[in-house]
C-alpha cells in the first residue's frame, strides 16, 4: 500500500457522483430545498412581538382612559379588545385568547386632570418569558407617549442619548434570520447527506467491496465527501442569490472568506455525518443520531434564535464544539458587518480546528473498522 | 387479530429495544435534551459586551460606564484606542458607548452633546434591549447624580405577572422542547420502518400471511404508538422533577392531546415510508416534515406575526397544537375552550393522517 | 384432502401497464410432487410465485391453488401455502424464537400449536442450536433452512420457494435439496425457482420459462427428449478448432445444436448416420465422446431455437 492516491479518490467521487445523478430526488433536494426553506421561513420567522391581543376593561370611560387606550392601538404593539369584567379579562388570559389585559378603574380620569397619581393594572402572561419581557419592554414608551396626549409635561432626558444602529438601521429581522437559517440548513443537509450514503453501503453490503480493494480509508472518505462539498457550494450560491435579491440582505464583505468559511464548515458537517454513520453502521440509527446530534443543537444551541451570550457559562463552554455555532458567526459577521479575516480569526480557528478533529475522527474510525 | 398484533408489538419492540444504542437514543437522550435546553435556552439579552470610549481624565465617564457593568447586562470591552466602529465591525464590542471628546460633565453642563450609541444591529430583538438598557441606565444614573429620586411620572402602571411570575425560560420552553422530542422520536421510528422491511424483503413474508390490510397496517403502527406515548410520559414526568414544570390540568387531558398527537406523527411516519423507495429518501421525508414542523410551531417564537400566506401552514402543524396543548394544560391547568379547540383540531389530523396512510398503505400493497 | 390437483393454472397472464409479465401459462402441479421453474432473470418466474402465492391477483386466465381460486382476492390462498421470497425472509436483528413467534402471530396460530410445530420442524431441519440465538450470528445455509421452517409453520398444503439456494455454499445446497425431498415426503407439494441447471435436474418436472412464456414442460428426462432426439457427441480438439471444421460444421443438416462448453464443444444430431457423417472428417487430434444431454444443453438449444 502506498500514500494518498488522487486517482483512486477521484474513481469513489466519480462512483458519488453517479449515485447522485441517478437519484434526482438527492440532488433537487441538496439544490432546491435550502432555497425552498430560506424562501419560507425568511417569510415566516419573524422575532418581533407585536399585534398582541390585549384586553380592556375600562370602567373609567372617560377621554383620558381612552385616549390611554388609543395609545396602545396606535403603537401597532397590541390590538385592544373590550371585555366586560376583569373575570372576562383574565379568562381571557387563560385561554391564551389574551396576551395581556389593561383594566382601568373609575376616576382614573379625574385623578389626571386633578394632579393625581393614578395606577393602572396591567397583568401580562408571563408563560412566554420573552413575550412578556418584550411587552414589559414597551411600557415606559407607552407611558411617554400617553402623557404627552394628555398634554402633560414629560420630564426631559438630563443627558441626550443618541443611538445609531450600525448595520441594519430599520432593525429588519429577515437580515439576521436568513444567513441564520442558510447555516442550520447546510449543515443539517450535510449531515443527513452523508451519515445515510455510508450507513447505506454497510447495510448493502457494498461497503465490503470498497474495502476488499486497494483503496485506503482517506482515500474513500476524500471521494465521498467531495461531490457533496460542491453540491453544498452551489446549494450556497443559490441561497445567496435568493438573500441577496429576494431579501435585500446586504453582503458587505469579502466572497472569498465567505467561500473558506464555507467550504470548513460543509466539511465539519460532512465529517461528522462520516463517523456517525460509521459508529452506526445502520441506517435507521444513522438517522436518529444525526437529527439529534444535528437538529436540536444546531436549532438551538447555535445562536440562530436564542444568543450564545445568555446561556449559562457551562453551555457557553459546551456551544464551542458545536459547528454551526462558528459558521453561524462568520456568516452574520461577513454578510451584514462586513467583518474581515482578522476580526473572524477565533470563530475561524476553531472551525479549522473542529473540521480538522472531525476529519480526523472519521478517518481514524474508518480505519480502526477495517483493520480489527 | 389480538394475536397477529402482539405478535407484531413483541417483535418490533424487540427489534428497536435490542440495540443498546437505540435504547440510549429513546430513553436517555430525551432526558439530556430537555435538562440542555430547558437550562441553556433563554431569550433575555445579557452579557452584552460594552466598549465605552472616553478621555482617561473623564471620571464623570468613568462613573456612568461603571454603572452600565454594574447592571449585570454588559460586560465592558477594553477599547485599546481603536475606533468605535471598528469595535463593533469586528464583533468585539456589540455595542460601543461613545463620550464626547471635550469630557462627559462638562458637555452635559452645557446641554449640548450627548452620549452616542453605536449598537450592532444585526440582532434586531439584542439592538432594542440595548437601547431599552442604556435608556433606563441613563435615567437612573441621572437621578443619583443629582441626588433626587427619579422623577415620578403622573401615571403608571402596576404590573402583575401571571401563570410565570418569575418569568422563567425553562418554564415555557420545556413543554415546547417535550413536544419537539416526541414528535422527532415518532417519525424517525416510523419513516423508516417499512422501507427497511422492504428494503430488505422481509416485508414480503408479511404479506404473504393470510392478513387483512388494516391488521398489518396496525400491527407496524400501533408499537410506535405505544412507544411515543411512553416517551411522551417520560418527558413530562422529567419536565415535573428536573424543572418544576408544574401538571395544573388533569391528567386525562394530556393523555389524550398526547394519543391523538402520537397518532398523527406516527401516520405521517408511516405515509413518508410508504412513499420512499429507500431508507435515505425516507430520511429526507422525516427531515422534510421536521424542520417546518419544529419552527412553525411556536416553540421558538411567536407565530402570531406570520404573513397571512403562511398562517395556513401553522394551523397544518399538529406540533403547533400539542405544544399549545401542552402549554395550556401544564402551566395554566386546561381551560376548556383551549382544551375542545386543539384537541378536535389535533384529533381531526389524526383521522385525516391516519386515513391517508391506510389508503397509501393499501395502494402499495395492490 | 381433496383428489384435486395442488395446483391448476388455465391461460394465466398477468400485466403491469403496458408490461406483460407472464403470458398465457397453462400447468396443472399434481400433489407430493417437486415442480420447478427454470429461466433467466426477468422470465416471469417470481411473478408466477408471487401470484400463485395470492400476493397478485391474475389480469386474465384462471388458476387455482389447493383448490381454491381468487375470487377472495388471494386470501384463501395465502393460508393454504407457505412461501420463501427471494430476498431473506427472517429478521437478522431478532433472535430464533422470536422470529418463529413472529411467524406464527402473522399466521394466528394457537401458541401450544405453534410450540408442537416448532418442534416437529426443528426435527426435520436438524437444528439443535438455543431459540436465543440470533438469526445474524447463524451460518447461510442454517438460515434457509430456518427460513423454510419459519414458513412451514401453519403447516401448509403447498410450499412455495424462490431461489432457496442463491448464495449459499455448494454444501449447504445439497443439505437444502435433500431437505426439500423430506417436505415432499410428507406429502407436500414443492414449487421452487432456481437458475442451477444441477438443482433443476431434481425436480420431478421442470417449466421452462422466457419472457414471461412457458416454452417447455416435463420431467428432465422428457425435456431431454424432446430436445434431443438424436444423439450428442461431446468435442475436444485439444486446442483450438482446425481453421474451417466448425463452419462447415455449421452448415451440415444433420446438426441441431453446436454450442461452446468451455474449450469443448457439444454437438446434437438428428440421428445417429447424420452424426457419423458429419463427423467423419474430424480431425485425427480430436477427441469425441458421446455424451447424454444435460438440462443446460436444453435450455440453450430450447431457448435459442426461440430466438432464431
Amino acid at each position: 500500500m502506498t500514500g494518498f492516491n488522487l486517482h483512486r479518490a477521484a474513481a469513489v467521487a466519480r462512483k458519488e457522483v453517479m449515485h447522485i445523478l441517478r437519484d434526482p430526488f438527492t440532488l433537487v433536494l441538496v439544490l432546491g430545498l435550502p432555497v425552498v426553506l430560506v424562501v419560507f421561513f425568511g417569510f415566516a420567522i419573524d422575532f418581533d412581538v407585536k399585534n398582541l391581543a390585549l384586553g380592556v376593561y375600562d370602567r373609567d370611560n372617560t377621554r383620558h382612559s381612552r385616549q390611554l387606550v388609543s395609545v396602545f392601538e396606535s403603537s401597532g404593539y397590541f390590538l385592544p379588545g373590550a371585555v366586560d369584567s376583569p373575570a372576562a379579562a383574565v379568562r381571557g388570559l387563560d385561554s391564551g385568547r389574551y396576551s395581556a389585559a389593561l383594566l382601568v378603574e373609575p376616576g382614573f380620569g379625574r385623578e389626571v386632570g386633578g394632579g393625581g397619581r393614578p395606577r393602572v393594572q396591567f397583568i401580562v402572561d408571563g408563560t412566554d418569558n420573552s413575550k412578556a419581557q418584550a411587552v414589559l419592554g414597551y411600557l415606559p414608551g407607552l407611558t411617554g407617549a400617553a402623557l404627552r396626549k394628555f398634554g402633560a409635561t414629560v420630564p426631559a432626558d438630563p443627558v441626550p442619548l443618541k443611538t445609531r444602529f450600525m448595520y441594519n438601521p430599520e432593525l429588519n429581522s429577515r437580515w439576521f434570520v436568513i444567513p441564520g437559517l442558510a447555516v442550520i440548513i447546510i449543515g443539517l443537509l450535510s449531515i443527513l447527506m452523508t451519515a445515510l450514503t455510508v450507513a447505506r453501503e454497510w447495510e448493502n453490503g457494498s461497503m465490503e467491496l470498497l474495502l476488499s480493494t486497494p483503496l485506503r480509508p482517506a482515500e474513500i472518505i476524500a471521494g465521498k465527501i467531495a461531490p457533496y462539498v460542491g453540491l453544498i457550494l452551489a446549494g450556497v450560491f443559490f441561497v445567496n442569490l435568493v438573500a441577496r435579491f429576494g431579501f435585500g440582505v446586504p453582503f458587505r464583505g469579502s466572497y472569498l472568506l465567505f467561500l473558506g468559511g464555507t467550504v470548513l464548515f460543509a466539511l465539519a458537517s460532512l465529517s461528522q455525518g462520516i463517523v456517525i454513520s460509521v459508529v452506526t453502521r445502520q441506517q435507521q440509527l444513522a438517522m436518529q443520531l444525526s437529527m439529534i446530534s444535528g437538529l436540536l443543537p444546531s436549532l438551538l444551541l447555535s445562536g440562530f434564535i436564542f444568543p450564545v451570550e445568555s446561556m449559562p457559562a457551562f453551555f457557553r463552554y459546551f456551544t464551542m464544539i458545536l459547528s454551526p455555532r462558528w459558521f453561524m458567526e462568520i456568516a452574520r459577521g461577513v454578510t451584514i458587518r462586513g467583518a474581515g479575516a482578522a476580526d473572524l480569526a477565533l470563530p475561524l480557528a476553531a472551525l479549522a480546528g473542529l473540521c480538522a478533529l472531525l476529519l480526523t475522527a472519521a478517518f481514524k474510525k474508518f480505519k480502526t473498522d477495517l483493520e480489527p | 387479530m389480538k394475536r397477529t398484533l402482539l405478535a407484531f408489538i413483541r417483535k418490533e419492540f424487540a427489534q428497536v429495544l435490542r440495540d443498546p444504542r437505540m435504547k440510549l437514543i429513546l430513553f436517555v437522550m430525551p432526558m439530556l435534551q430537555m435538562t440542555v435546553f430547558g437550562l441553556a435556552l433563554s431569550s433575555e439579552i445579557k452579557n452584552i459586551k460594552l466598549a465605552a470610549v472616553y478621555a482617561p481624565s473623564d471620571a464623570a465617564a468613568r462613573r456612568l460606564a461603571q454603572r452600565f457593568t454594574a447592571s449585570g447586562w454588559f460586560v465592558p470591552v477594553a477599547a485599546e484606542g481603536r475606533a468605535p466602529e471598528d469595535l463593533v465591525v469586528s464583533g468585539a464590542a456589540d455595542a460601543a458607548l461613545v463620550f464626547p471628546a471635550g469630557g462627559f460633565a462638562r458637555e452635559a453642563a452645557r446641554g449640548c452633546g450627548g452620549v452616542q450609541l453605536l449598537v450592532d444591529g444585526t440582532s434586531v430583538t439584542r439592538a432594542r434591549s440595548v437601547e431599552a438598557y442604556a435608556r433606563a441606565i441613563f435615567a437612573a444614573h441621572a437621578a443619583a447624580e443629582a441626588g433626587l429620586p427619579a422623577p415620578a411620572a403622573p401615571f403608571g402602571f402596576d404590573v402583575r405577572i401571571i401563570y410565570n411570575p418569575e418569568m422563567e425560560s425553562p418554564v415555557f420552553m420545556v413543554p415546547g422542547v417535550m413536544g419537539m422530542i416526541v414528535c422527532l422520536v415518532t417519525i424517525i421510528l416510523t419513516s423508516m420502518s417499512l422501507t427497511r422491511e422492504r428494503e430488505l424483503g422481509t416485508f414480503e413474508t408479511i404479506v404473504s400471511a393470510p392478513l387483512e390490510n388494516y391488521e398489518i397496517l396496525l400491527g407496524k403502527t400501533l408499537p410506535y404508538i405505544v412507544l411515543g406515548l411512553a416517551n411522551a410520559a417520560l418527558v413530562i414526568a422529567a419536565g415535573f422533577l428536573i424543572f418544576g414544570v408544574p401538571v395544573k390540568g388533569e391528567l386525562w387531558r394530556l393523555f389524550s392531546a398526547a394519543l391523538a398527537f402520537v397518532i398523527t406523527t406516527v401516520s405521517v411516519g408511516t405515509l413518508i415510508s410508504t412513499i420512499s423507495k429507500n431508507q435515505q429518501q425516507a430520511m429526507l421525508g422525516g427531515f422534510i416534515f421536521l424542520f417546518p414542523a419544529v419552527l412553525m410551531s411556536g416553540i421558538m417564537y411567536p407565530v402570531e406575526n406570520m404573513p397571512a400566506l403562511l398562517k395556513p401552514v401553522v394551523y397544518g402543524n399538529p406540533l403547533y397544537y400539542f405544544t399549545t396543548l401542552l402549554r395550556n394544560i401544564l402551566l395554566k391547568g386546561g381551560d376548556q375552550s383551549v382544551f375542545v379547540f386543539n384537541m378536535s383540531a389535533l384529533a381531526a389530523m389524526a383521522v385525516v393522517t391516519g386515513a391517508a396512510a391506510y389508503n397509501r398503505f393499501r395502494q402499495t400493497l395492490n | 384432502m381433496t383428489a384435486a390437483p395442488a395446483l391448476e393454472v388455465k391461460g394465466l397472464s398477468i400485466k403491469f401497464g403496458d408490461f406483460t409479465a407472464v403470458d398465457d401459462v397453462s400447468f396443472t402441479v399434481e400433489r407430493g410432487e417437486i415442480f420447478g421453474f427454470l429461466g433467466a432473470n426477468g422470465a416471469g418466474k417470481t411473478t408466477t410465485i408471487r401470484m400463485l402465492c395470492g400476493l397478485l391477483v391474475p389480469t386474465s386466465g384462471s388458476a387455482t391453488v389447493g383448490g381454491l381460486d381468487f375470487s377472495d382476492g388471494g386470501k384463501g390462498i395465502k393460508g393454504k401455502v407457505g412461501y420463501m421470497s427471494q430476498k431473506f425472509t427472517l429478521y437478522t436483528d431478532l433472535t430464533v424464537g422470536e422470529n418463529l413467534d413472529f411467524a406464527a402471530g402473522l399466521r394466528k396460530l394457537e401458541p401450544a400449536y405453534a410450540m408442537r410445530r416448532r418442534k416437529e420442524l426443528f426435527e426435520l431441519i436438524a437444528f439443535d442450536s438455543p431459540l436465543s440465538t440470533m438469526v445474524s450470528s447463524l451460518p447461510g445455509g442454517v438460515k434457509q433452512e430456518l427460513s423454510l421452517a419459519a414458513a412451514m409453520l401453519h403447516d401448509p398444503e403447498i410450499v412455495f420457494l424462490d431461489e432457496p439456494t442463491a448464495g449459499v455454499s455448494p454444501a449447504s445446497r445439497a443439505r437444502f435439496w435433500a431437505l426439500i425431498r423430506k417436505v415432499t415426503a410428507l406429502g407436500k407439494t414443492v414449487i421452487v425457482t432456481t437458475h442451477y441447471m444441477d438443482e433443476a435436474e431434481q425436480c420431478g418436472r421442470i417449466a421452462l420459462m422466457r419472457t414471461g412464456k412457458l416454452i417447455a414442460l416435463g420431467s428432465p428426462d422428457e425435456l431431454k427428449a424432446s430436445a434431443f432426439p438424436g444423439p450428442m457427441a461431446e468435442l475436444d480438439f485439444n486446442g483450438p478448432a482446425p481453421e474451417g471444421f466448425l463452419e462447415s460444421l455449421k452448415k451440415n443438416q444433420g446438426l441441431l445444436e453446436l454450442s461452446p462448453q468451455g474449450m469443448r464443444w457439444h454437438a446434437a444430431f438428428r440421428d445417429k448416420a447424420a452424426m457419423d457423417a458429419a463427423l467423419s472428417s474430424l480431425p485425427a487430434a480430436a477427441a469425441r465422446t458421446l455424451i447424454k444431454p444435460s438440462l443446460e444443453d436444453v435450455f440453450i438449444r430450447l431457448v435459442e431455437g426461440i430466438e432464431r
